[in-house]
């Protein structure tokens, strides 16, 4: 299978490494408007570099276009990918708008391709281990369930994470991880109420989350953090407690003092895995491609998990809760 | 002069906690006041003194102060009588189970020239003392969010009975967290309270867990999750957590992270053996610090009943589904 991925910053990197060891693929090309970004990326990874995906459908006739663009960009190129009937793998958050997101799934069932979206959460296995725990009733009825994702802020091609109108900040970019498990753990949300400090950067939010089934969710993100990323989850219920910190994961910690490792003086914590889950995610799209099954998280999963997120960000605009069922349409970032 | 004090109602079992902070600052006990016979005379024995069914007894003796640990509804109606006999109060949190219950108790107090005092006992935590430290030197820049957490277990008695207690999880936890949280922003206050509650984890009639989502007059957001949701195979009682996010960084604080981690085959559970320092020691020393010196104690009636008012507020938003503003006192 020939996959192009489109966007040479750090996801495309990391989707264009992991494409490359997996043996049922070909990475047929790079595609970056930036030709020294494309040409890097493409000299790393032995493929070779496009400035524009309609030179590289032309020259290399991929199956399979892979898109890790900003957010705004995702659009644009799916509807176009389609048009050309290629399957399409796009980064998380599917789009910005609910509308935007409806269209794309519309275009791609219409066209007979394929659309995939990278909701990775499902294969880091520690949250696909701690679902089998959940729905395994191993912890009785379930009261609550908290998240916690943390970070640095991201800065991206010309810091575009920090224009919340195209990245919708944490609420949008970050959280949408959580809130795509959450859903696929516990079912559908209900009503969210959310609080943000986005006006005043960086960003940090807590969501709340009533779910249908009565559960009590609560989602906090953040991009205030000064350096790393952690991540946490605690699940409540009358049988017992299910917890997970990434930072207590660490298999491996270099403390290294600043003269002698040539750098500052930082703890870089490791978890390492045979697989990463982005390689288990894509091999996992590219094998739903082969033998033509559903993948674990669809294309309407994607769809909404984002109107969780849009609903977190109206609830934060306005002061009210909002009621999932009450976002559609033009509802989006801004 | 050794202080004497009397202890109104035992219904909480913090009393047995303060009564040994008071015996090892030298204070004297002057008796237990019960209107329950059997858990008064209990009380009376473990403590080595006298019961008494009604209070007057004792305030007619002369003791300088009273700890009141009744359920929470019977907190009004003693520290009307404490007031009216002269004699300064340490009140157990809630400071009451409704606002005007809270009303009664600072308004007595204040028309009787006494002190009162809540007892949050978290302020006296060091871990909670150094995180005001940092707070007051600005460590974490300007603070911009706060997510708290006080889970724990289900408390049962009287605590799940709501004409004795005013509700569950939430008036039982929010209170303890939302004061470190006006502690360390000093003059800022709880506009409007979201929240989320459900009875999920036992069969009761209050709620046992919950999510609230505070916004402070000041710009700062917080969070904060009162639930009882701590399982009998959980390795302690429950935590008190602060994570603290400013322009600076973060600070992430855990009041009863000090433990020895016990495997124990004998009943085949692991938990935590806490070694950290008592905190009740502190706040009953800051009771009796008070009277002594004459000066208003560290934590005041007002502080009580602005934190119950956060979580009056917490109901008032569950019932409706929408944010509630906090009513002033």
């Amino acid at each position: 299978m020939k996959i192009a991925v489109i966007g040479a910053g750090g996801m495309g990197r990391i989707h264009a490494e992991a494409h490359r060891s997996n043996l049922a693929v070909r990475l047929a090309g790079i595609v970056d408007a930036d030709p020294a970004a494309a040409a890097r990326l493409a000299s790393d990874t032995g493929a070779r570099p496009y400035p524009t995906l309609e030179s590289l459908l032309e020259a290399e006739q991929p199956d399979v276009v892979d898109i890790c663009l900003p957010t705004p960009l995702h659009k644009a190129y799916v509807l176009k990918a389609a048009a050309f009937g290629k399957h399409v793998i796009c980064e998380k958050p599917l789009a910005g708008s609910i509308a935007d997101a409806e269209e794309m799934i519309e275009a791609c069932e219409k066209a007979g391709v394929r659309l995939f979206v990278g909701h990775v959460l499902r294969f880091f296995p520690e949250y696909a281990k701690a679902r089998d725990v959940i729905v395994s009733e191993a912890l009785g009825q379930i009261a609550t369930v908290r998240t916690e994702r943390v970070s640095a802020a991201p800065t991206g091609r010309d810091g575009w994470y920090a224009d919340y109108a195209k990245s919708g900040g944490v609420l949008l970019d970050l959280l949408i991880h959580d809130f795509d498990w959450l859903r696929w753990t516990f079912g559908e949300i209900e009503r969210v109420y959310a609080r943000s400090v986005a006006a005043a950067r960086p960003d940090h939010a807590f969501v709340s989350l009533r779910f249908a089934s009565g559960v009590i969710g609560y989602a906090s993100g953040s991009w205030a953090y000064p350096e790393g990323f952690a991540t946490r989850l605690e699940v409540a219920g009358q049988g017992g407690i299910l917890s997970l910190d990434s930072e207590e994961a660490a298999t491996n910690r270099n403390l290294l003092r600043a003269a002698e490792a040539g750098r500052p003086s930082v703890q870089v914590p490791g978890s390492p895995l045979f697989k990463s889950p982005y390689e288990e995610e894509l091999a996992h799209f590219v094998a739903c491609l082969a033998d033509g099954t559903e993948p674990v998280v669809t294309a309407r999963d994607a769809l909404e998990a984002l109107r969780v997120s849009l609903a977190a960000i109206r609830s934060a605009a306005t002061g009210e809760a909002v009621t999932l069922s009450s976002c559609e349409g033009r509802q989006g970032i801004a | 002069m050794k202080p004497k004090i009397a202890l109104l109602g035992a219904a909480h079992g913090h009393m047995y906690s303060y009564a040994a902070a008071l015996r090892r600052l030298g204070a004297d006990i002057t008796g237990v006041a019960d209107e329950s016979e059997p858990r008064g005379r209990e009380a009376a024995a473990r403590l080595g003194t006298s019961w008494a069914r009604d209070a007057q007894t004792l305030l007619a003796s002369d003791a300088d102060a009273v700890i009141i640990c009744a359920e929470n509804s019977g907190h009004a109606a003693f520290a009307e009588e404490a007031a009216q006999a002269g004699k300064h109060m340490l009140c157990e949190k809630p400071l009451a189970d409704s606002a005007e219950g809270a009303a009664r108790i600072v308004r007595a107090a204040r028309e009787a020239g006494v002190k009162l005092m809540t007892a949050f006992p978290c302020r006296f935590h060091p871990a909670a003392a150094a995180m005001k430290r940092d707070a007051k030197a600005g460590v974490w820049g300007e603070l911009l969010a706060i997510q708290g957490a006080n889970r724990g277990t289900m408390p049962s008695g009287w605590f799940v009975d709501r004409t004795l207690s005013g509700g569950g999880a939430i008036i039982d936890h929010t209170v303890h967290v939302v004061d470190l949280m006006r502690w360390i922003m000093p003059g800022a206050e709880v506009k409007e309270v979201y929240a989320e509650k459900g009875t999920r984890m036992h069969d009761l009639a209050v709620e046992d867990c919950g999510l609230l989502v505070l916004s402070f007059d000041n710009g700062v957001i917080a969070s904060l999750d009162p639930s009882w949701s701590r399982t009998a195979s959980y390795p302690t009682w429950g935590d008190v957590k602060l994570e603290l996010v400013g322009t600076a960084g973060v600070g992430r604080v855990d009041l009863f992270r000090q433990n020895l981690v016990l495997h124990e085959d004998r009943t085949m559970r692991t938990s935590w053996k806490n070694w950290g320092s008592d905190m009740d020691l502190g706040l009953v020393a800051e009771f009796i610090g008070c009277i002594r010196e004459d000066r208003p104690p560290a934590v005041t009636g007002e502080d009580g009943q602005r934190a119950l008012l956060v979580a009056l507020a917490a109901y008032e938003s569950a019932a409706s589904g929408q944010p509630a503003r906090v009513a002033a006192p």
